[in-house]
């Protein structure tokens, strides 16, 4: 395909708007339904068949909501969080690969771009906490804060894990580098992964942040009508995100059978699966409370994520 | 660490335990009931709404002043009946002019059912009957009697026919067989002679 | 001036209106979060010289973990929020430190390389690489066992004080 610079750029950047606004619909959409059998229930009905449209229903309430800002919130810092929250996660999805044609930003360090966009999100949970003026908002801030600092270590680990056996930083190297015995090899590092990517979402069992029944809904305490809503579609976005990242790195991204024209499909299909996993966590699960959440960071988690370092060491050492 | 606290393994045990069981469940149907779409099938004694039967009701005033929020209103007065046989005596019997019930008030306590010694208000399991309007809540006699049809077998009184069924469920020389206003009931109305002419609550305050 | 010239200067103009107004902010939190956009700022001015590895590098580190940590301390302590006022000549001498800093590192980038432009061509990912984990590698080890020491060392003393907690 040969298409001029600039159409090629705008053409991407509508993909992936597209799918940034879709595929996070479809994952709220599926935790919808999924937690609603898993305990016995229907879940929405009502919007369009089986309640399909259920989350378009909500996007239409919550745009005509009120916008309230509190009076003692720090304004700017109040309006601007949901952007900072959200963007991050839009930069990341435009840098992961589905194949290894179909990427929007074929940057050569995209692993570390994906992990240091992705950390940045961290700034607009912060700033709700501080900016709401509410004390709940504070804390939960605080709590966020703890916590995304402590995973973010384990993570980068297990990823750097992935990156030194594949011998890249790029996401499409690492793919292309990986071979279904590397679902035993970097197991410790895939566990590892998979809960620090939890935990920087947030998500049961890791939601002490945003725990309902101490601090209210956390940070988001506050926020209101279109605000909210980007905020959970943040969050929902970071499931994308992650189930993406985490195919690509930890389960060969698009290898499969007819892995040339069928790719883009593996890689959804796996990430769908990784998603799954991880809405199921919050249905099945109780919350972590704080100090076992840091005391699980840093005495299970970093341990675990070293000695798996080791091992590809070892590895790469002896078969490379 | 405390002993009592459950080990890893244990701990995995359980993580392990809550994904079967969420799994478990999501292989089996959901129980919800799609209510507007699909009908309940509720017990046949279900405490839905209160059904009136006027024909029993003697304006004694029972219910009205056991009920706790006081939603019951009744109106009557009295008629005079002229003997029927020669050198009979003239008798006088209340005659029903409004029997309201005021749903928004009432909890559904049952006591009116309780203390009606006449058998003459009922159970009856509809509930659908949500108005838009708090005050058109205040069901009146004629709508409190529609709902006499739902009433269960069991409950109605013996003898009573309904008003579609050709005979009577039990045979007529039943204590009370109800198809009109009873007049051989006014003797045991002794006692509800107190409620006098004009019965409303307010003049009984 | 090619569009990349633009780029930085319009990034580096950024970095450093932000920069100043992280300093010259009277809310210790706001001058958190414009430390945010400076530093940032900064990786795209990496970004934009070429250095993918550094920007990313500054952006994970500084942005995701430091800053995180300096907004958390702010946060825990609550010292966020109230204006804070320092006096005039507190002021005075940090302009004027900050001013001789930016003069004795302009002149000296200036003596080095005089005023014309020149080509940006530092050296690869796979350069740093080989670097770091050839020539460099005992003191990038050296490094980790420090990093190690100083982790083991912190849990260390987190568990101690919690199993006297405990005892008390
Ligand atoms: S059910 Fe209770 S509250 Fe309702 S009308 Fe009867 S006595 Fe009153
Ligand atoms: S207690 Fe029974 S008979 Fe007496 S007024 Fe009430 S419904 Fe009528």
């Amino acid at each position: 395909m040969d298409l001029p610079l600039a159409v090629e750029i705008i053409l991407k950047a509508v993909v992936v708007l597209a799918a940034f606004l879709t595929l996070p619909l479809a994952i709220g959409q599926t935790e919808h339904k999924v937690m609603a059998h898993m305990q016995g229930r229907l879940g929405p009905m009502e919007a369009g068949p089986h309640g399909i449209a259920q989350l378009v229903a909500d996007g239409i309430k919550f745009v005509q909501k009120e916008d309230v800002t509190p009076a003692s919130a720090d304004r700017w810092v109040f309006k601007l969080a949901p952007a900072v929250a959200l963007i991050p996660y839009l930069v990341a999805l435009a840098a992961i690969p589905w194949s290894a044609a179909w990427v929007a930003a074929d940057v050569p360090a995209s692993l570390l771009l994906v992990l240091a966009v992705t950390s940045v999100g961290v700034f607009g949970t912060l700033m709700a906490g501080w900016g709401s003026g509410n004390k709940y908002s504070l804390v939960g801030g605080m709590r966020a804060g703890a916590q995304l600092v402590s995973y973010e270590l384990p993570m980068v680990l297990a990823a750097a894990s992935v990156a030194m056996a594949a011998g890249s930083l790029s996401l499409t190297g690492i793919a292309q580098a990986w071979s279904w015995w590397w679902l035993i090899w970097q197991l410790p590092g895939a566990l590892v992964f998979l809960v620090a990517a939890v935990a920087e979402l947030q998500r049961v069992p890791f939601d002490s942040p945003l725990a309902d029944s101490e601090v209210v809904f956390g940070p988001y305490t506050e926020y209101t009508g279109l605000r909210f809503a980007f905020f959970l579609l943040a969050e929902y976005a970071g499931i994308v995100v992650m189930s993406l990242l985490f195919t690509v790195l930890f389960l060969g991204g698009w290898s499969g059978p007819w892995s040339d024209t069928l790719g883009p499909l593996w890689t959804l299909l796996k990430a769908a699966l990784v998603a799954i996993l991880i809405l199921w966590l919050r249905i099945a699960w109780p919350r972590v409370r704080e100090d076992q959440l840091q005391r699980l960071a840093w005495l299970v988690l970093l341990p675990l994520a070293l000695v798996q370092l080791a091992l590809t060491g070892v590895g790469v050492v002896v078969w490379g | 660490m405390n002993e009592d606290k459950p080990g890893a393994l244990q701990a995995l045990r359980g993580l392990g335990k809550g994904l079967a069981t969420t799994a478990k469940t999501l292989a089996r149907p959901a129980h919800t009931r799609q209510y507007p779409h699909v009908e309940p099938d509720l017990p046949e004694r279900s405490h839905g709404v209160i059904a009136l039967l006027e024909e029993n009701c003697t304006s004694c005033m029972l219910c009205a002043r056991e009920c706790p929020d006081w939603c019951i209103y009744i109106d009557s007065h009295k008629e005079t009946l002229e003997p029927t046989t020669e050198g009979g005596r003239a008798r006088q019997h209340n005659v029903l002019d409004r029997f309201d019930i005021d749903f928004s008030l009432c909890m559904y306590c049952g006591i009116c059912i309780e203390v009606c010694p006449f058998d003459a208000l009922f159970w009856a399991p509809d509930f659908a009957y949500a108005e838009g309007d708090i005050r058109n809540l205040l069901h009146e006699k004629p709508k409190l009697g529609t709902w006499m049809e739902r009433v269960p077998d069991a409950t109605l009184p013996e003898g009573y026919a309904r008003p579609g069924a050709e005979t009577p469920a039990q045979d007529a020389d039943g204590p009370v067989g109800v198809t009109e206003p009873s007049v051989g009931e006014a003797g045991s109305s002794a006692e509800g002679t107190d409620a006098g002419d004009t019965s409303s609550r307010e003049v009984e305050e | 001036m090619t569009s990349r010239d633009v780029l930085f200067a319009a990034v580096g103009l950024i970095t450093a209106a932000a920069a100043v107004l992280a300093v010259t902010n009277r809310r210790v939190l706001h001058a958190g979060l414009w430390l945010v956009v400076s530093l940032g700022g900064l990786a795209g001015c990496y970004l934009v010289l070429g250095a993918e590895l550094v920007a990313l590098v500054q952006l994970l580190v500084y942005v995701g973990a430091v800053v995180v940590l300096v907004l958390f301390a702010l946060m825990l302590t609550r010292s966020g929020g109230g204006e804070v006022d320092t006096s005039p000549a507190h002021r005075w001498l940090a302009a004027g430190v900050g001013a001789g800093m930016t003069v004795l590192l302009g002149g000296a980038l200036v003596a080095a390389y005089g005023w014309d432009t020149r080509e940006v061509a530092g050296p690869g990912n796979e350069h740093i690489g080989e670097e770091i984990f050839g020539t460099w590698v005992w003191p990038f080890e050296l490094l980790s066992l420090l990093l190690l020491a100083a982790l083991v060392t912190a849990v260390a003393v987190a568990t101690t004080g919690h199993s006297r907690d405990r005892a008390a």
